[in-house]
Protein backbone atom coordinates (compact mmCIF):
# COMPACT_ATOMS: atom_id res chain seq x y z
CA UNK A 1 0.00 0.00 0.00
CA UNK A 2 1.48 2.90 -0.99
CA UNK A 3 0.42 6.54 0.79
CA UNK A 4 -1.11 9.51 -0.36
CA UNK A 5 0.42 12.55 -1.61
CA UNK A 6 -1.71 15.35 -1.80
CA UNK A 7 -0.66 18.72 -2.91
CA UNK A 8 -2.37 21.74 -2.88
CA UNK A 9 -0.83 24.58 -5.61
CA UNK A 10 2.10 23.30 -8.39
CA UNK A 11 3.92 25.84 -9.96
CA UNK A 12 6.60 25.26 -12.59
CA UNK A 13 7.53 27.27 -15.05
CA UNK A 14 9.46 26.03 -17.87
CA UNK A 15 9.24 22.18 -18.78
CA UNK A 16 11.44 21.73 -21.35
CA UNK A 17 13.83 18.90 -23.32
CA UNK A 18 11.33 15.67 -22.96
CA UNK A 19 10.80 16.40 -19.03
CA UNK A 20 7.95 15.53 -17.42
CA UNK A 21 5.49 16.79 -14.84
CA UNK A 22 3.31 13.55 -13.14
CA UNK A 23 0.61 14.16 -11.05
CA UNK A 24 -0.51 10.72 -10.08
CA UNK A 25 0.96 7.24 -9.18
CA UNK A 26 2.69 6.04 -11.77
CA UNK A 27 4.46 2.24 -12.23
CA UNK A 28 7.95 2.50 -14.41
CA UNK A 29 9.94 5.77 -15.27
CA UNK A 30 12.33 5.33 -17.76
CA UNK A 31 14.33 8.33 -18.86
CA UNK A 32 17.23 8.86 -21.17
CA UNK A 33 18.96 11.91 -22.82
CA UNK A 34 21.85 12.11 -25.10
CA UNK A 35 22.98 16.30 -25.41
CA UNK A 36 25.65 17.67 -27.50
CA UNK A 37 26.19 21.45 -27.03
CA UNK A 38 28.30 23.47 -29.26
CA UNK A 39 29.30 26.92 -28.28
CA UNK A 40 31.33 28.96 -31.36
CA UNK A 41 32.48 32.46 -31.71
CA UNK A 42 30.71 32.86 -35.21
CA UNK A 43 27.69 31.39 -35.87
CA UNK A 44 27.43 28.56 -37.86
CA UNK A 45 25.12 25.58 -37.63
CA UNK A 46 25.10 21.79 -39.19
CA UNK A 47 23.58 18.89 -37.53
CA UNK A 48 25.82 16.92 -39.22
CA UNK A 49 28.97 17.94 -38.41
CA UNK A 50 29.01 15.97 -35.29
CA UNK A 51 27.74 12.22 -35.23
CA UNK A 52 27.09 11.35 -31.67
CA UNK A 53 30.09 8.78 -31.50
CA UNK A 54 31.46 10.45 -28.99
CA UNK A 55 32.64 7.51 -25.71
CA UNK A 56 30.56 9.78 -23.45
CA UNK A 57 27.20 8.62 -25.97
CA UNK A 58 28.69 5.01 -26.12
CA UNK A 59 30.28 3.53 -22.86
CA UNK A 60 28.16 2.02 -20.08
CA UNK A 61 27.76 4.07 -16.92
CA UNK A 62 28.23 1.61 -13.75
CA UNK A 63 24.92 1.92 -11.21
CA UNK A 64 24.86 0.06 -8.14
CA UNK A 65 23.14 -3.20 -8.76
CA UNK A 66 19.62 -3.78 -7.45
CA UNK A 67 18.67 -6.68 -5.33
CA UNK A 68 22.30 -7.69 -4.98
CA UNK A 69 21.46 -8.78 -1.45
CA UNK A 70 18.05 -9.85 -0.54
CA UNK A 71 15.75 -7.15 1.55
CA UNK A 72 12.77 -8.30 3.39
CA UNK A 73 11.65 -4.72 4.29
CA UNK A 74 8.00 -4.00 5.92
CA UNK A 75 6.86 -0.46 6.06
CA UNK A 76 4.04 0.78 8.24
CA UNK A 77 2.33 3.47 7.41
CA UNK A 78 1.21 5.32 10.67
CA UNK A 79 -0.32 8.38 8.72
CA UNK A 80 -0.99 7.32 4.86
CA UNK A 81 -0.75 11.01 3.89
CA UNK A 82 2.24 12.65 2.52
CA UNK A 83 0.98 16.64 2.73
CA UNK A 84 3.10 19.58 0.92
CA UNK A 85 1.49 22.91 0.72
CA UNK A 86 3.02 24.16 -2.00
CA UNK A 87 5.88 23.58 -4.48
CA UNK A 88 7.28 26.28 -6.72
CA UNK A 89 9.91 24.58 -9.72
CA UNK A 90 11.56 27.78 -12.04
CA UNK A 91 12.83 24.92 -14.80
CA UNK A 92 12.66 21.12 -15.36
CA UNK A 93 14.70 20.27 -18.24
CA UNK A 94 16.68 17.04 -19.52
CA UNK A 95 14.59 14.44 -18.86
CA UNK A 96 13.74 15.00 -15.31
CA UNK A 97 10.46 14.70 -13.56
CA UNK A 98 8.63 15.99 -10.95
CA UNK A 99 6.42 13.34 -9.85
CA UNK A 100 3.39 13.47 -7.22
CA UNK A 101 2.15 10.56 -6.28
CA UNK A 102 3.60 6.86 -5.61
CA UNK A 103 6.30 5.10 -8.27
CA UNK A 104 7.84 1.39 -9.02
CA UNK A 105 10.83 1.97 -11.01
CA UNK A 106 12.74 5.02 -12.19
CA UNK A 107 15.49 4.70 -14.33
CA UNK A 108 17.10 7.69 -15.65
CA UNK A 109 20.61 8.62 -18.00
CA UNK A 110 21.75 11.60 -19.46
CA UNK A 111 24.91 12.34 -21.24
CA UNK A 112 26.06 15.77 -21.98
CA UNK A 113 29.02 16.77 -24.20
CA UNK A 114 30.25 20.12 -24.41
CA UNK A 115 32.42 21.44 -27.22
CA UNK A 116 33.62 25.03 -27.69
CA UNK A 117 35.37 26.27 -31.12
CA UNK A 118 36.65 29.66 -30.97
CA UNK A 119 38.61 31.71 -34.11
CA UNK A 120 41.78 31.25 -34.66
CA UNK A 121 44.02 34.96 -33.42
CA UNK A 122 46.82 34.67 -36.30
CA UNK A 123 47.22 32.74 -38.94
CA UNK A 124 50.56 31.61 -38.38
CA UNK A 125 49.30 30.60 -35.14
CA UNK A 126 46.74 27.99 -37.19
CA UNK A 127 46.25 25.06 -34.72
CA UNK A 128 43.44 22.76 -34.81
CA UNK A 129 42.74 20.60 -32.14
CA UNK A 130 39.49 18.58 -31.70
CA UNK A 131 38.53 15.92 -29.45
CA UNK A 132 37.78 12.54 -29.86
CA UNK B 1 18.25 -8.81 5.20
CA UNK B 2 15.18 -7.88 7.38
CA UNK B 3 14.39 -3.90 7.45
CA UNK B 4 11.32 -2.20 9.38
CA UNK B 5 10.23 1.46 7.85
CA UNK B 6 7.72 3.11 10.09
CA UNK B 7 5.93 6.31 8.44
CA UNK B 8 4.42 8.72 10.39
CA UNK B 9 2.60 12.44 9.57
CA UNK B 10 4.62 13.92 7.22
CA UNK B 11 3.66 17.50 6.21
CA UNK B 12 5.61 20.13 4.87
CA UNK B 13 4.92 24.01 3.98
CA UNK B 14 6.74 25.15 1.27
CA UNK B 15 9.31 23.74 -1.38
CA UNK B 16 11.01 26.16 -3.26
CA UNK B 17 13.31 24.60 -6.60
CA UNK B 18 15.36 26.22 -8.58
CA UNK B 19 15.97 23.60 -11.35
CA UNK B 20 15.48 20.04 -11.95
CA UNK B 21 17.88 18.89 -14.37
CA UNK B 22 19.69 15.98 -16.51
CA UNK B 23 17.76 12.51 -15.43
CA UNK B 24 17.08 14.18 -11.87
CA UNK B 25 13.83 13.12 -9.47
CA UNK B 26 11.66 15.21 -7.43
CA UNK B 27 9.32 12.59 -6.08
CA UNK B 28 6.66 13.25 -3.57
CA UNK B 29 5.51 9.77 -2.79
CA UNK B 30 6.83 6.50 -2.93
CA UNK B 31 8.70 4.18 -4.43
CA UNK B 32 10.70 0.79 -4.83
CA UNK B 33 14.04 1.53 -6.85
CA UNK B 34 15.60 4.19 -8.09
CA UNK B 35 18.32 4.41 -10.46
CA UNK B 36 19.67 8.28 -12.16
CA UNK B 37 22.66 8.26 -13.10
CA UNK B 38 24.29 11.52 -15.40
CA UNK B 39 27.48 11.58 -16.92
CA UNK B 40 29.24 15.46 -18.23
CA UNK B 41 32.01 15.94 -20.06
CA UNK B 42 34.41 19.18 -20.95
CA UNK B 43 37.54 18.23 -21.36
CA UNK B 44 40.23 20.49 -22.45
CA UNK B 45 40.15 18.79 -25.78
CA UNK B 46 36.74 19.73 -26.37
CA UNK B 47 37.79 23.03 -26.99
CA UNK B 48 38.53 23.69 -30.77
CA UNK B 49 40.66 26.96 -32.07
CA UNK B 50 40.68 26.43 -35.38
CA UNK B 51 38.95 27.47 -38.55
CA UNK B 52 35.47 27.77 -39.05
CA UNK B 53 34.40 26.50 -42.53
CA UNK B 54 35.13 28.58 -45.33
CA UNK B 55 31.30 29.81 -45.36
CA UNK B 56 31.84 31.35 -42.29
CA UNK B 57 34.97 33.04 -43.56
CA UNK B 58 33.25 36.01 -45.41
CA UNK B 59 34.55 39.68 -45.68
CA UNK B 60 32.98 41.05 -42.52
CA UNK B 61 35.37 38.39 -40.86
CA UNK B 62 38.62 39.28 -42.50
CA UNK B 63 37.83 42.73 -42.00
CA UNK B 64 38.27 42.39 -38.10
CA UNK B 65 41.69 40.58 -38.19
Amino acid sequence: MSRLSIVHFLRANAVVFSSVVQIGDSQEIRLSARALAVQRQLEYVDSREFPLLFPIFIKPIPTPPIDAEPLCRHTLHNCPLIAVHSVRVIGISSTSVVHIGSTKTVEAESRVKHIRQLTERRKEHASSRRSD
Amino acid sequence: MNMTVVNHHLSVGHIAIGGVASASLVLIGDSETIQLASAFDTPPESLIIGPFPEKQNNKKNEEKR
